[in-house]
């Protein structure tokens, strides 16, 4: 169990994703958290499915080592779920917008899911 | 879907033409090989395939190197080193906001992709090499084959002539030909591509292998036609972190041949899973049809008779329960859901193409398809293989075929095996005969009277019964065994509907012309 260095709220979510810091992002995970991503490739009824911390990790690596603009905008809270939009854009001004829903236990993210869609 | 823009980064003076497509969460570089062009990929199904399928998963960067293509010309005579095209790469990276991306690298692609993951490791997430290699003497080209080579390059470059030396399976696939010489007209002028071949010579990335930390996959045919695998062997050994697949193929380019066998290493190798576009695919019956030897018609009769056997093949393909996938070229595809209706179609279709006056030369065969879109894969690839190497009137099936018609009534004889590139083993082959019965098991509703209906060595048959001559004469003047004989007799009775020898003598008078019967 990684010590917890900030308990996870929308003000974290969004200082950590704006600030493209895919460290911190990936503390807030439980160690078998699933995130399930749904875009275009991957449909509803097979959406992406990340699990585990270390897959995690590897997947906020990857975002955060973009040179992307991104903009944590409405933020949800309820009890235990947690629900906030994301406005991204690359510098050649691609936007990619996600809705994601966190379900929280223990103070980590269990169980998120991503709905997005981009430019194209 | 707005159409895939191209847009141009910098680096140093020169402009470098990129265009990024997919939104995976990871970004993968394709560094191209000897030449490229980002608005003709698009225009070959096997590229285009590939670019679909890594653009899926990925973030895909793709990019011109300085010289050819879309990015700037640079002077043909000093072209810049194998350090300043790497730098391409990373000035396409800071362009499309790419941090750290892995790296696919193909061919001469291979050993820049490679000082790349040596020079920025940090940027190096994965490293894909394909039919790459690490010094061109050595497994490419010995320095004695090289001038010949950059002399055909620059004398017929244009022409499609350095074709065969990467793609030799595609040489007779005349759409693909032609689609090569524009690759090369519009990928780099003469003098660039002999200056390109001639500083390929000089890759020697040997030293730097020690220094690659990414976790690279190494993906090589094993019959490769360009580059020796055991270049990738090679690299197998010397970086640290590396895995080797050799895969079966001969053919070069990264986007001919079994692309999907490509894409899924690929995919697995980088998202740690699978593939899954098994939902997407179904099993299907394909049957290719072409019309069998075209020299023999005059160009007008050829395309008026090529026009109404490409309708009477809608209908019969419709009549039999198929569904018409395209023209490929002068192939005709469709596809079934039962193997006995894809032969029973074949079947009629041979028969309607005599009508015609043109004879049809068909293949078959049973395997997964992409359930939209034409038949494009490797099974839609070996049913045409199969129609190109059938005979005159042939069916020509994999044994596959055969076994899951079981029941049905047709028949078939063996017809050995035939290696092809793509398959890990010889495919075994029958020819799907005419449905044997004592009695024919209902008369075709049109009676097939017109001569044409028969074939040309059942016409001469017709000739010399009509000479009065027996069935042994007939088989000493047409070198024929009396059995064979006896068989064109019998087919010609039956096409004929006709009781009796002399009644098929009377017809030959009757339809004699200038031609014969």
């Amino acid at each position: 169990m990684v010590t917890k260095t900030q308990a996870v709220d929308g003000a974290a979510i969004k200082k950590a994703i704006e600030g493209r810091d895919g460290k911190l992002l990936s503390s807030f995970y439980a160690d078998d958290a699933l995130v399930r991503v749904i875009d275009r490739n991957n449909p509803p009824s097979k959406p992406r499915e990340i699990r585990g911390r270390a897959a995690i990790s590897t997947f906020w690596d990857d975002i955060c080592s973009r040179a992307m603009t991104h903009k944590v905008d409405t933020t949800i809270a309820d009890g235990d779920n947690l629900a906030f939009t994301q406005a991204c854009d690359y510098p050649d001004g691609t936007k990619v917008f996600c809705a994601a829903m966190l379900e929280l236990k223990d103070g980590q993210i269990a169980r998120q899911t991503v709905v997005q869609a981009w430019d194209e | 879907m707005r159409p895939i823009e191209t847009r141009y980064a910098r680096s140093g003076d020169v402009r470098i033409a990129y265009q990024v497509v997919g939104q995976g969460s990871f970004d993968l570089v394709f560094v191209p090989g000897f030449i490229s062009n980002l608005d003709l990929h698009w225009e070959d199904e096997g590229y285009s395939r590939l670019l679909k399928r890594l653009s899926e998963f990925s973030r895909l960067i793709l990019f011109d190197k300085r010289g050819t293509g879309l990015s700037d010309r640079v002077d043909a005579h000093h072209l810049p080193s194998l350090e300043t095209r790497m730098d391409d790469v990373r000035a396409v990276m800071d362009a499309t906001g790419s941090g750290r991306a892995a790296l696919l690298g193909a061919s001469e692609g291979a050993p820049m992709a490679m000082l790349f993951a040596a020079t920025y490791p940090e940027r190096t997430r994965a490293l894909v090499l394909y039919g790459g290699y690490a010094h061109f003497h050595k497994w490419v080209m010995p320095p004695e084959r090289l001038d010949a080579f950059i002399e055909m390059a620059e004398t017929a470059w244009g022409t499609g002539a350095t074709l065969p030396h990467f793609a030799p399976g595609r040489v007779d696939d005349s759409r693909f030909a032609t689609w090569w010489g524009r690759f090369e007209r519009l990928s780099a002028s003469p003098t660039a591509a002999a200056a390109l071949a001639r500083m390929n010579a000089g890759i020697d990335v040997r030293g730097v292998l020690a220094a690659i930390s990414a976790p690279t996959l190494l993906i090589h045919r094993r019959n490769d036609a360009r580059v020796d695998p055991d270049a990738s062997r090679f690299l197998a050994k010397k970086i640290p972190n590396a895995r080797l697949v050799v895969i079966p193929g001969r053919d070069h380019p990264i986007w001919t041949g079994d692309v999907d066998r490509v894409a899924d290493l690929i995919e697995e190798f980088l998202t740690g899973e699978r593939a899954v576009a098994e939902a997407e695919r179904v099993l299907a019956a394909l049957l290719a049809t072409r019309i069998y030897d075209t020299a023999r018609l005059g160009d007008r009769m050829w395309s008026e008779r090529s026009q109404r056997f490409q309708e009477t093949w809608r209908l019969l393909v419709g009549r039999h329960g198929g569904r018409s996938a395209g023209t490929h070229g002068e192939l005709m595809m469709s596809r079934f859901d039962a193997p006995a209706r894809a032969i029973r179609c074949a079947a009629a279709l041979r028969d309607a193409a005599q009508k015609i006056g043109v004879a049809t030369a068909q293949g078959a065969h049973v395997g997964e398809i992409e359930l939209r879109g034409p038949p494009a894969g490797l099974t839609g690839r070996v049913t045409m293989q199969l129609a190109a190497h059938a005979g005159s009137g042939d069916i020509l099936a994999s044994r596959l075929v055969a076994d899951l018609a079981t029941g049905s009534g047709l028949h078939f004889t063996d017809a050995g095996r035939i290696a092809l590139d793509e398959l890990d083993e010889p495919l075994a082959l029958v020819h799907a005969t005419s449905e044997q019965h004592l009695e024919p098991a209902c008369r075709p509703k049109a009676r097939m009277t017109e001569p044409a209906a028969l074939t040309a060595r059942e016409s001469e048959v017709v000739s010399l019964i009509a000479d009065g001559k027996s069935n042994a004469a007939i088989a000493a003047e047409l070198r024929l065994s009396e059995h064979t004989v006896k068989r064109h007799v019998a087919n010609i009775l039956l096409k004929l509907d006709l009781p009796s020898r002399a009644a098929a003598a009377a017809f030959s008078a009757r339809h004699a012309g200038p031609d014969g019967p």
